[in-house]
C-alpha cells in the first residue's frame, strides 16, 4: 500500500521542477535544468517501486483506485473529484513517461545548454508542465480528470512547439497544433459530459472499500446494461431513444474525436508534422511519450467501455490502419530527418489504434511500449545529428556521418531496425503482434467486423514495406555514402549528455521487445510474454478482480459482446508463423530496396520516378489545402452568414424595440412645457381620470 | 341643533373648487400660493367636520398638522417666489419655462 500513496508525487515532482525552473530558473546554472532532471529522476524512481507493487513484490495490494480531492461537491447529484488509479496499465505508462522524459532532460543539456539558446528557464518550465500533466492524466481515475490534464498536455505542447517563438514557423506551428488538437477534444468533451450525464459518473475503475463497491465506473455500467440488460438507471436512453449499445456506441466515437486529434489520426494528423518547428528534444517527449501517446493511452484505459461496441471498434481499426499507410507513404519523399520521423510516428500510432480496435489489447500496449523506446531514440538522435549539421535538416545535405558519429549512428541504427521491424529489434514483436492480432481476429469475427479488420490488416501489412523503405532510406541518406557538403565532411562532435541517453534507449530499442516474445512463448511453451502476463491478471482476486481492467475481462467482453472471434487457417503455430514471416519479408524488402536505391557512395534522387505522386505526396495529398478551405471556404462564409442573421435578426429586434421607445420618448417629452399651470391642470385632469376610472370599475354610477 | 356635516362639505368643496381655479387659470405667483392655501384649508375643514360627526379626535389633530404643513408650504413657497423675482423679474408663472425639455 505504502507506494500507492507516494503515486501523486511523480506528478506534482515535475510540477515543482516547472515552478522551479520558471521563478528561479535564470538563477540556477544551467537555466533550471538540474530541476527538471532531479524530479523527473525522482518521479522515475517512484514509478518504478508502484510498478514493484503493482506486480506485487512489495506490499500487499496490486491495484489501487481512490479520490484523493473533490474539486465541487454535488447536492443529490454528480460530484466532481480527482484520484488515482494504479493498475499494470497506468504503472507501465508511469514508468515509459518519466524514464523518455528523464532522457529528454539530460538530451537538452547538450541540446539547449550547449547549443547556446536563450530562454532555457522558459523551456525547461514547459518541459516540467509537460511531463506533470502527462503523468497526471496518466494516473486519472475519471474521465472529466483525465479531459483536463489532456486540454493541459495540449497547452504545453502549444508552448513548447512555439518555443522560438521569434521566427515565422513556429508560432504558426504552434497555432496549429493547438487548434487542430482541440477540434478534437471538443468532441472528446461532449463526450465527457455524455457519459457523465448517462452514467452519473466517469470513473474508469469502481472504487472499493473493504470489498464493497462504493463507486461504479462507467465501463462496468454499460457493460451491465448491455449484458445483464440493466437499463433502468440510466435515464439518458430514454432521453436520446436509442438502445443502449448505439448509445454506447455515439459516445464512445465522441471521446474518439479527441483521440484522433492528440493521437494524430487521419484526419486530424496535419498538426504533427508542423511540430517538427519546436526544439527536437521536445519532438522526442511529444512523439514518444506525452502528447500523442495520450490519445492511444485513453482508448486502452476505457478499453472496456470500448470493447462492448463492435461498432466503434471497427472504426478505431480503420481508421488506424488506414493512418498507418497513408502516413507511411507521405514518409517516402521526405527530405528533412524530422519530417520522416513525424511521418512515421504517425503511422505508427495507427498501429495502435489498429491493435485496439482489433482487440489487440496488449500489442496496442507492446507497441505503446517499445515505440516509445524507439521513437525518443530516433528522434534523439535525429537530435544529434542536427546539432553536428548546425541545425540543417535536410538529408540530402549529410551523408556519411556514420565514420563521424559512431555513436550515433550504431544508436540510430539500432532504433531504425526496431522501427523497421526487423528481427530481433523492439519494434519487430510489437509490429507483429498488432498484425497477428489483426490478423485472427479478422478471420474470425462475426458480422461486418471480420471484413473490416482485414482491409485494416491490409493497410497495415503494405505500411510495413513502406517503413522498411523509408527508415533506410533514411538511415542511408544520412548515414552512408559520401559527405555531400562540408558541414557533413566536419560535424560539431556532441558531448556525453547526448550520448548517454542514445546509449541507454540504442541499448534499449534493441531489447525491449524480449518483454512479450508472444510467437515464441507459443512455439516453445516457455512463459515469457511477461507484458502479456502483466495485463492479464487472475479471474479471481487481485487488481484484476478489484478494478476490471485486466485482460481476462476484456477478452471476455470482446468476445461475448463485440463478437470478435479468432481464426486460425493454418493452425494456431502455422497462422502466427505466417504472419510474422510476412510482416518481417515485407520489412526486409523495404530495407533492400532502400538499400539498392540510396545504398550507394553517391546516392541520388529517385523521387521522380512517381511521376504524378510525387506531387500528390510531396504535398501531403493536400490535407492541409483542404483543411485550410474548408476553413476559408465553408466556414468563413457559414460564419458570416450567421454574424448577418445575428446582426440583422437578433440584434435587429433589440434595436427596433430601442429605437421605437427613442422615439415615443422624444415625442412625449413635449409635454414637459415648464409651465407651472400646464402641470397642475394636466395633475387636475390625471386626478379626475382616475376617479372616473375607480368609479366605472368599482360600479359607482 | 348642530349644524349638519353636509353643510360642511359643501363649504369645503366650494372652497377647493375656487383654490383649484385659481391654480389653473391664475398666472401671478403669489396668487398661486394663495389657491393652494385655500385648497389646503378646504381639506382641513372636511377633516374637522368629520371629526366632529364621528366625535373622534383624530380628524382635530390633523387639521393642526393641514396648519403646519401650508405654514412650512408658504414658507417655502414665498422663498422660490423671491428667487422667481429675481431671476426673471416678474412674479408670471407662464414666464419662467426654462425648465422644460
Amino acid at each position: 500500500m505504502a507506494a500507492f500513496t507516494y503515486a501523486p508525487a511523480i506528478v506534482l515532482l515535475p510540477f515543482v521542477s516547472f515552478l522551479v525552473a520558471l521563478f528561479f530558473g535564470d538563477r540556477m546554472p544551467k537555466g533550471g535544468a538540474l530541476a527538471g532532471i532531479s524530479a523527473t529522476g525522482l518521479s522515475l524512481l517512484i514509478s518504478v517501486w508502484v510498478a514493484l507493487d503493482v506486480a506485487g513484490f512489495v506490499g500487499s495490494a496490486t491495484g489501487y483506485n481512490e479520490f484523493i480531492y473533490t474539486w465541487v461537491a454535488g447536492v443529490g447529484s454528480v460530484a466532481l473529484r480527482f484520484g488515482v488509479l494504479l493498475d499494470p496499465l497506468s504503472a507501465l505508462m508511469l514508468l515509459i513517461v518519466t524514464l523518455i522524459s528523464f532522457l529528454v532532460h539530460i538530451f537538452s543539456l547538450g541540446y539547449m545548454n550547449d547549443e547556446g539558446e536563450t530562454g532555457l528557464p522558459r523551456y525547461y518550465a514547459g518541459l516540467g508542465l509537460f511531463t506533470a500533466s502527462m503523468l497526471g492524466f496518466v494516473v486519472a481515475n475519471n474521465l472529466l480528470m483525465a479531459f483536463m490534464f489532456f486540454e493541459l498536455v495540449g497547452l504545453c505542447s502549444y508552448l513548447l512547439i512555439g518555443f522560438w517563438f521569434r521566427e515565422d514557423g513556429p508560432p504558426s506551428a504552434a497555432k496549429k497544433a493547438f487548434l487542430v488538437t482541440r477540434f478534437g477534444d471538443y468532441f472528446f468533451l461532449i463526450g465527457v459530459v455524455g457519459i457523465i450525464a448517462t452514467f452519473g459518473t466517469g470513473l474508469f475503475a469502481p472504487i472499493r472499500e473493504g470489498g464493497e463497491v462504493v463507486a461504479h465506473g462507467f465501463p462496468g455500467l454499460a457493460e451491465e446494461a448491455i449484458v445483464d440488460g440493466a437499463t433502468e438507471h440510466i435515464a439518458m436512453l430514454d432521453t436520446v431513444g436509442m438502445d443502449p449499445q448505439a448509445w454506447f456506441t455515439v459516445l464512445g466515437l465522441l471521446v474518439l474525436g479527441g483521440v484522433i486529434g492528440k493521437s494524430a489520426q487521419f484526419p486530424l494528423h496535419t498538426w504533427l508534422p508542423d511540430a517538427m518547428e519546436g526544439p527536437t528534444p521536445v519532438s522526442a517527449l511529444i512523439h514518444a511519450a506525452t502528447m500523442v501517446a495520450a490519445g492511444v493511452y485513453l482508448v486502452a484505459r476505457m478499453y472496456g467501455f470500448y470493447a462492448i461496441s463492435p461498432t466503434a471498434l471497427a472504426v478505431i481499426a480503420l481508421v488506424g490502419g488506414f493512418t498507418a499507410l497513408f502516413a507511411a507513404t507521405m514518409a517516402v519523399v521526405k527530405q528533412e530527418l524530422k519530417q520522416v520521423l513525424a511521418y512515421s510516428t504517425i503511422s505508427q500510432y495507427g498501429y495502435m489504434m489498429l491493435a485496439l480496435g482489433s482487440g489487440g489489447y496488449v500489442a496496442a500496449v507492446f507497441h505503446l511500449t517499445t515505440h516509445a523506446v524507439f521513437k525518443a531514440l530516433l528522434f534523439l538522435g535525429a537530435g544529434s545529428v542536427i546539432i553536428a549539421m548546425h541545425h540543417n535538416e535536410n538529408m540530402w545535405d549529410m551523408g556519411g556521418l556514420k565514420d563521424r558519429m559512431p555513436v550515433t549512428y550504431w544508436t540510430f541504427l539500432s532504433g531504425s531496425l526496431a522501427l523497421a521491424g526487423i528481427v530481433p529489434f523492439a519494434g519487430f514483436w510489437s509490429k507483429d503482434e498488432v498484425l497477428y492480432e489483426a490478423l485472427i481476429h479478422g478471420l474470425g469475427s462475426k458480422g461486418g467486423l471480420g471484413p473490416a479488420y482485414l482491409i485494416a490488416y491490409t493497410f497495415g501489412l503494405l505500411a510495413v514495406f513502406m517503413t522498411g523503405f523509408y527508415t533506410f532510406r533514411m538511415v542511408y541518406l544520412t548515414f552512408h555514402g559520401q559527405p555531400r557538403t562540408d558541414i557533413a565532411r566536419d560535424p560539431v562532435s556532441v558531448g556525453w549528455n547526448v550520448k548517454g541517453p542514445l546509449s541507454v534507449l540504442g541499448v534499449l530499442a534493441a531489447t525491449i521487445g524480449f518483454i512479450n516474445m508472444a510467437p515464441v512463448a507459443k512455439l516453445t511453451g516457455a512463459h515469457i510474454d511477461f507484458l502479456h502476463k502483466w495485463l492479464l491478471g487472475q479471474e479471481d482476486g487481485g487488481w484484476s478482480a478489484e478494478l476490471h481492467t485486466g485482460l481476462h475481462h476484456y477478452e471476455k467482453l470482446l468476445k461475448e459482446v463485440a463478437g470478435v472471434g479468432v481464426g486460425e487457417p493454418l493452425g494456431t503455430i502455422g497462422t502466427l508463423l505466417a504472419s510474422a514471416a510476412l510482416s518481417l519479408v515485407l520489412a526486409v524488402a523495404g530495407l533492400l530496396l532502400a538499400r539498392s536505391l540510396y545504398g550507394g557512395s553517391e546516392p541520388v534522387e529517385h523521387t521522380d520516378k512517381l511521376g504524378g505522386a510525387k506531387t500528390v505526396l510531396m504535398h501531403n495529398y493536400y490535407q492541409d489545402e483542404y483543411q485550410v478551405w474548408l476553413a476559408t471556404g465553408l466556414t468563413y462564409p457559414l460564419a458570416r452568414a450567421m454574424d448577418k442573421f445575428d446582426q440583422g435578426v437578433v440584434d435587429g429586434v433589440v434595436n427596433g424595440v430601442s429605437s421605437v421607445s427613442l422615439f415615443g420618448g422624444r415625442r412625449i417629452r413635449r409635454i414637459q412645457s415648464g409651465v407651472v399651470s400646464n402641470y397642475a391642470t394636466l395633475l387636475t385632469l390625471g386626478l379626475v381620470l382616475l376617479l372616473v376610472a375607480f368609479g366605472v370599475v368599482g360600479g359607482w354610477f | 341643533m348642530a349644524v349638519p356635516a353636509q353643510y360642511y362639505l359643501l363649504l369645503s368643496a366650494a372652497i377647493f373648487c375656487i383654490g383649484l381655479f385659481g391654480v389653473l387659470t391664475r398666472r401671478n405667483a403669489l396668487i398661486f400660493l394663495m389657491s393652494v392655501e385655500l385648497m389646503l384649508n378646504a381639506a382641513n375643514i372636511n377633516f374637522v367636520a368629520f371629526s366632529l360627526q364621528h366625535g373622534n379626535l383624530t380628524g382635530q389633530v390633523f387639521a393642526l398638522f393641514g396648519m403646519a404643513i401650508a405654514a412650512a408650504e408658504v414658507a417655502v413657497g414665498i422663498g422660490i417666489i423671491l428667487v422667481l423675482y429675481r431671476n426673471f423679474s416678474d412674479v408670471d408663472v407662464t414666464k419662467a419655462t426654462t425648465m422644460r425639455w
